[in-house]
């Protein structure tokens, strides 16, 4: 059992209890190994079924959007920036949200475990040291949930939240020789027919399911370009020219946006990694515009912004 | 293919390229004939999908002018 | 972006041009067109497209 799970539901029973929020947005635990469901706790009897583990992977600030009255929801490192990109875009107000800030040492990704393990998975049983159990099929196996994160988690230094009301824990440490970009790193220093050939295995596999973008915080327009059939700017087939433009649009409007979070990866039932697409323009940002998503609500977003001294290489 | 020219969708702000463009016709100078111009109110109308969409359709190059 | 992904840059050209500039306009336009010219026609992201035997 988790070391966050007592103080998760001691904070969530007492804000319930106090009526200081109408709602608890939390995780519970799911019907099915490694994955843990969001949900809403409104009542302080229900605070029982609220957990924590590390398959926590969905970005609860995707529930905040546009949300009535007053709630209180659990955020790691990522999900808290998302939550403050909210608040600079006039999407959720401060004052109506309670954020309990949850310091993350980093989410599992299932299919990992799932490769590495082989069987069946039943049961998949954390430890307090960093060791990972995994049980099914009558066999058990130990390994080190350094092993198992998620690639996004491997090279994320923003492990703790930015701004909250309660934190869960202590700030976790972060390590200081992450080398953040490295996947970008490598797919720019390709010749660009490989990168072309890259990118369209990367996408081959998609079936346009728009999970990807039903999971992610930043995705909340009334009518998404996809679902416009006046003038419609992408075809609704699985071309490859129309899920390229889908991929492309979906990762643009996340371009200064992005924190980052992997629940698009998470959320996609083939597996694809379209932080691919996204990593590169957070990398973009840092570069041209020193900016990074989600740590000040007081300062405007990267692409919402001119300065004379913005950089203008590609204009004639 | 030799006889292949390329076909450019140019985006060009109303107030901006369009007049530099109008003003070349008027002119009468000579340019290539391969730009298609598309007007825009102004080259913050741009959009991502403007670009991809030309793309899409068969367009060789995408112009955008201020 | 899209070079990143592999579309060649020179698909995808921006310039300023102001409406008394008319000379600028037909230099950007040759540099333009020259510039695509050079890399060839455009295979990728096109929907429907006949390839060549």
């Amino acid at each position: 059992m988790h070391t966050y799970i007592d103080k998760i539901r001691e904070i969530a029973s007492r804000l319930l209890k106090e009526e200081a929020v109408e709602m608890v947005i939390g995780y519970q635990e799911g019907t099915l190994p490694m994955i843990s469901p969001p949900m809403s706790v409104r009542s302080a009897e229900d605070v029982e079924k609220l957990t924590w583990s590390s398959h926590c992977c969905i970005n609860l600030a995707n529930y905040l959007t546009d949300i009535k009255g007053k709630v209180a929801v659990f955020a790691k490192g990522c999900d808290c920036r998302s939550i403050v990109n909210h608040i600079a875009e006039g999407k959720v107000k401060r004052e109506d949200v309670v954020i309990i800030g949850v310091p993350c040492n980093g989410m599992m990704e299932r299919r990992t475990i799932s490769n590495i393990f082989g069987d069946e998975i039943e049961e998949v049983v954390e430890e307090a040291d960093g060791t990972v159990i995994v049980r099914g099929k009558g066999r058990e196996e130990k390994y080190q949930k350094s092993d198992l994160l998620r690639q996004c988690c491997r090279v994320c230094v923003h492990k703790n939240p930015v701004l909250y009301d309660e934190l869960v824990a202590d700030p976790v440490a972060i390590p200081e020789d992450i080398q953040r970009y490295k996947e970008v790193e490598k797919i720019e220093a390709r010749e660009i027919d490989k990168r072309w050939k890259f990118f369209e295995n990367l996408i081959s596999t998609c079936i346009r399911c728009y999970a990807c973008r039903d999971a992610c915080p930043t995705c909340y327009c009334p009518t998404c370009f996809v679902d416009e059939a006046q003038p419609q700017w992408v075809g609704k087939g699985d071309d490859e020219p129309d899920v390229m433009t889908f991929h492309i649009l979906r990762a643009f409007h996340t371009a200064g946006r992005c924190t980052d979070c992997g629940a698009c990866v998470s959320a996609c039932p083939m597996g694809i990694n379209m932080r691919a697409f996204t990593k590169k323009l957070e990398k973009d940002c840092l570069d041209l515009w020193d900016w990074e998503a989600g740590l000040t609500s007081d300062m405007r977003p990267a692409l919402e912004t001119f300065t004379p001294s913005d950089p203008e290489d590609n204009f004639k | 293919m030799s006889d292949w020219e390329p076909k450019i969708v140019a985006f060009l702000c109303n107030s901006c390229s369009y007049g530099a463009a109008d003003l070349a016709g008027v002119g009468r100078m000579q340019y290539p004939a391969n730009i298609r111009i598309i007007r825009i109110p102004c080259a913050g109308r741009m959009s991502p999908k403007f670009v991809l969409s030309a793309l899409r359709e068969g367009a060789d190059g995408v112009w955008v002018s201020g | 972006m899209l070079t990143h992904i592999g579309i060649e840059p020179e698909r995808l050209q921006f310039s300023w041009i102001s409406s008394a500039e008319s000379t600028k306009f037909i230099d950007v336009v040759t540099e333009v067109v020259e510039a695509v010219r050079k890399v060839g026609p455009n295979t990728r992201l096109v929907k429907n497209m006949v390839r060549e035997p």
